[in-house]
């Protein structure tokens, strides 16, 4: 995108002024979302985000300018206005920098660019005769493709020169379905980092759109959870936003690094129940929460959080890296140019344990079956959680029994962890969008089926 | 290239390429924001930012696309993006563009003095900020985290058709949240301010409301379940305006994704309750004369003592209706055209919060909701959500209370709210803001121990 003098120029731009590290982040990133309500195509949308974003630390202290201008000149502007910020000791540093481009592990095949809108267009038909045909009950389909094609730079004063190149595609659908005065919704958003290939080899549009109007018209005809402390079996995939919230955040440098969080301090401690094994992977091949390099520029790893129980790692960046004297983990992440990097998730996940999966719901004392999981939120300082059940049961005398509608979860991540005391065999893996400081990013959330001993279950 | 200049050459470039009607919309501007720990700098950053989205009419379908770059090849990317996303279009509601009002109410949410605020002057309201915040309470340990922001903006939308307007405003805020610590037992609280015009950035009061919920966070307990008689506090009773506010989206109502759906003119909510969207409103960064798609904006009940008077529309809905806009079209340059309100609101009646809360007798004082994104369905209109607040017992404040849930439903509460409190405030402005006194309501679940 620029060349390496360029880079450098830049960079000996921003450290001008005192300041012991600079970093370029330079992104192009063309998009495209095509979407289908009322049965119509309603709405195709194209943009291109492009902008720089330039770092400057000065021991724990960090400063972030981001602009539009990416020419040189205004990319020396930009660097200019980060020097101003940092301090007033000339420095000059003789900046060199080395070009190390690794290999791709995510191939990808038909870029958003070659996969036509009258293909896209089919896709959404199809997904929207499907949800239709799960009942007369599903009165409005939504759903859209959207692809995108992200190359990014990264360049710092330590000689690094790199870069990543991410084709990202999601299909979602929500099927909604009337009945009785009353709505209720269905959703699956399934995507991979990867091209259009997606439809032919992980996602089924119809199947998904079909899932979508069976969960809505199954929750039009569900009561309201009933409220109070309970057993919960969380199923696998989307459950794994129970780890996410309530553990993920927490595991994270940004809220370690400045002990906001409950489990600061607690390397090597049983923080969990010794079934318990997480991990965060950035490595997998193809996975939305994958990528070659984090936003830093460092490879991307996989990393052990808990294992049998034991806290093992943190989820480190750079900045926060040096304020615990912790290399980096590549795990720092951003939305794009427009966000300083800080440590996030990539793809989290409870490890496959032993369980039986019949025998976690037939041993189980009367309680919830949490199929589908919603989104959640968690307060790193007190671990307070909660999230929504999007598709819920009860468990009566060892059986699924009747769908019920409205169970949040609430509750603390620590306490949370020791209670789980099933951990099935089969874990698999769900998209979601996490929203932090550095912005909203893709990652993956996952797990087999597990069962917490209780957990506080808001319903009416 | 300069933005006049650039949209110049877009036109001509579309006309020629067979669009018939174009617009451009263009926004830019500059923020800055600062964090403070500990009495030093953490963060700093201070960018610019700008985007323009172009959208056509091709073959009577509209196409839209958009850059962050004005450039010579730019033009061709809007251009032929546009084009193909036209082509792709079925659905036949007319697409109108709007030629511009004859007047425009006089709305600048935009402060001089507030723009001459120094960096090195946000940097000392920021450290001013966490002091005052750590000197409220001695249990107060540390910040999470303590930021003071400003930004400025401009907007323009201009058409072949001959709209041309523009606007600018410009924002300074901050927030901090603090926790408190005591033995074993944490809690977390925070604030913000918002200010269009110095004198309102008022820090002690910021500093003093996040200290006193960290102290209540980590002093709550939880209460057993049941149903209960609830007080919501402007805030929370704001959050759950902002969830549910697509409900009175004409576009929802007409797609069959919200309730009240040609209801307008029927009871829906108890006549203690007026709800205003006032796009002038003084003070608010999100006030504006004109709405996304130029049309000039007015104030309205949407609510009017219970009774639903209009839902928001824009230019398409509207003439979907056979009514007028009520020009609540909303977009940014890198959407299409969606509806949101201004300034939301529940109208405040004269009762103080001793008197709304003598009135509730026993119950629960709601102060804040968390899990909205999830926990909120604005399709149904239910809502389960985590909530921290404090015991009412014999209408008096008493115990903290926290680690419970309340659900409910928004279309039935507007019809439960028994009473309206005077202490109407508003939540931070973005695009939309939104705002809301206390509300009485007869019963909301509660879950707890």
């Amino acid at each position: 995108m620029i060349s390496r003098r360029i880079a450098e120029d830049t960079l000996r731009a921003a450290l001008k002024k005192g300041g012991d590290f600079a970093e370029l982040f330079l992104q192009d990133k063309r998009s495209t979302n095509l979407s289908l309500i009322d049965g119509h195509i309603d709405n195709a949308v194209t943009g291109r985000t492009h902008g720089a974003g330039i770092r400057v630390y000065n021991g724990l202290q960090s400063v972030y300018v981001h602009t539009n201008d990416t020419s040189p000149s205004g990319l020396i502007a930009a660097a200019g206005k980060a020097a101003d910020a940092i301090g007033d000791k000339p420095n000059a540093l003789d900046i060199r920098l080395v070009g190390s481009l690794g290999a791709n592990v995510h191939a990808f095949r038909q870029l958003p660019m070659d996969v036509s809108g009258a293909r896209r267009a089919e896709l959404l038909r199809r997904a929207d005769v499907a949800a239709r045909s799960v009942s007369a009950e599903i009165q409005q389909v939504s759903c859209g493709v959207a692809m995108s094609d992200s190359e990014v730079l990264i360049a710092n004063s330590e000689g690094l020169f790199t870069g990543d190149r991410r084709v990202y595609t999601r299909f979602r659908v929500s099927a909604i379905a009337v009945g009785g005065g009353e709505n209720q919704t269905g959703s699956e958003s399934p995507g991979a980092l990867m091209g259009g290939e997606l439809f032919e080899t992980r996602v089924d549009v119809e199947q998904a759109a079909i899932q979508a109007g069976k969960r809505a018209v199954t929750m039009l005809k569900a009561d309201p959870c009933p409220a109070g402390v309970m057993p919960v079996v969380i199923d696998g995939g989307f459950g794994g936003v129970i780890f996410h919230e309530a553990c993920g955040h927490s595991l994270e440098a940004e809220a370690v690094a400045f002990g906001n969080s409950e489990f600061a301090g607690k390397l090597g401690q049983q923080i969990a129940s010794p079934i318990v094994t997480a991990v965060d992977d950035g490595t997998l091949p193809n996975e939305w929460g994958s990528t070659n390099i984090d936003d830093e520029g460092n490879p991307t790893t996989r990393l052990v959080l808990i294992e049998n129980g034991i806290l093992k790692n943190y989820m480190v960046d750079r900045l926060n890296g040096r304020r615990m004297g912790l290399p980096s983990t590549g795990s720092g992440r951003r939305q794009d140019y427009t966000f300083a990097p800080t440590s996030r998730m990539r793809n989290t996940y409870i490890a496959a344990g032993t369980d039986d999966e019949a025998e976690i719901i037939s041993s189980c004392p009367d309680g919830l079956y949490a199929k589908q999981m919603g989104g959640g939120s968690v307060n790193p300082v007190t671990g307070e959680f909660n999230f929504a059940v999007s598709e819920g049961y009860l468990i009566r005398n060892g059986k699924v029994d009747r769908p019920v509608r409205g169970a949040m979860l609430i509750g603390r991540g620590a306490e949370v962890l020791k209670k789980i005391d099933r951990v099935g065999r089969t874990m698999w893996m769900a998209q979601g969008m996490c929203g932090a400081s550095s912005g909203s990013i893709p990652t993956n959330v996952g797990q087999p089926m597990i069962r917490v001993t209780g957990i506080t279950v808001g319903g009416r | 290239m300069e933005y006049r200049q650039f949209i110049e050459a877009l036109f001509q470039r579309a006309k020629a390429a067979g669009f018939t009607d174009c617009e451009a919309y263009y926004s830019a501007g500059e923020s800055f924001s600062v964090k403070v720990f500990k009495g030093e700098i953490l963060k700093y950053s201070a960018s610019d930012e700008l985007g323009l989205g172009f959208r056509g009419l091709y073959n009577g379908k509209m196409g839209y696309a958009s850059t962050q770059i004005l450039d010579e090849e730019a033009i061709d990317l809007l251009v032929e993006g546009a084009k193909s996303n036209a082509e792709l279009i079925e659905n036949d509601d007319p697409q109108p563009l709007y030629p511009g009002d004859s007047e425009y109410a006089k709305v600048d949410p935009w402060s001089d003095a507030l723009n001459e605020i120094t960096p090195a002057q946000k940097i000392e309201l920021a450290k001013r900020l966490e002091a005052l915040t750590l000197a409220q309470d001695e249990r107060i340990d540390q910040l999470e985290s303590c930021q003071v922001f400003s930004s400025v903006g401009e907007t323009a939308i201009v058409n072949t058709l001959g709209l041309n307007v523009h606007s600018r405003g410009n924002v300074l805020g901050g927030f901090t949240m603090p926790t408190a610590k005591d033995g074993d037992q944490t809690g977390s609280g925070w604030s913000m301010f918002a200010a269009q015009q110095p004198e309102e950035i008022n820090l002690e009061s910021t500093a003093k409301e996040a200290a006193d919920r960290a102290i209540a966070s980590m002093l709550g307990e939880s209460v057993p379940s049941g149903v209960s008689r609830v007080v919501l506090a402007p805030e929370a009773a704001a959050d759950l305006l902002e969830t549910f506010c697509g409900v009175f989206s004409a576009d929802a109502a007409q797609r069959g994704l919200s309730l009240l759906n040609g209801r307008e003119g029927e009871q829906i909510a108890a006549s203690c309750v007026t709800l205003i969207d006032d796009p002038h409103r003084a003070g608010s960064v999100s006030s504006s004369a004109f709405d996304g798609e130029g049309v000039a904006t007015k104030r309205h009940s949407v609510i009017n003592s219970g009774k639903l008077t209009t839902l928001l529309y824009n230019l398409k809905t509207a003439a979907k209706q056979g009514v007028l806009s009520t020009g609540n079209a909303t977009r940014s340059y890198n959407s299409s055209v969606g509806i949101a309100p201004f300034n939301f609101y529940f109208a405040p009646s004269a009762l103080s919060e001793d008197a709304l809360l003598a009135q509730l007798g026993d119950g629960l004082r709601i102060t804040e909701v968390q899990g909205l994104h999830a926990g909120a369905n604005p399709i149904s209109g239910d809502f389960s959500l985590s909530a921290k607040g404090f015991q009412v017992v014999g209408g008096k404040q008493a115990q903290p209370v926290k680690q419970i849930t309340i659900a409910g439903n928004f279309y039935q509460l507007l019809k439960d709210i028994e009473a309206v409190g005077g202490d109407l405030k508003f939540g931070m402005p973005g695009g939309s803001c939104f705002g809301s006194p206390s509300l009485l309501v007869s019963k909301l679940s509660i879950a707890g121990k």
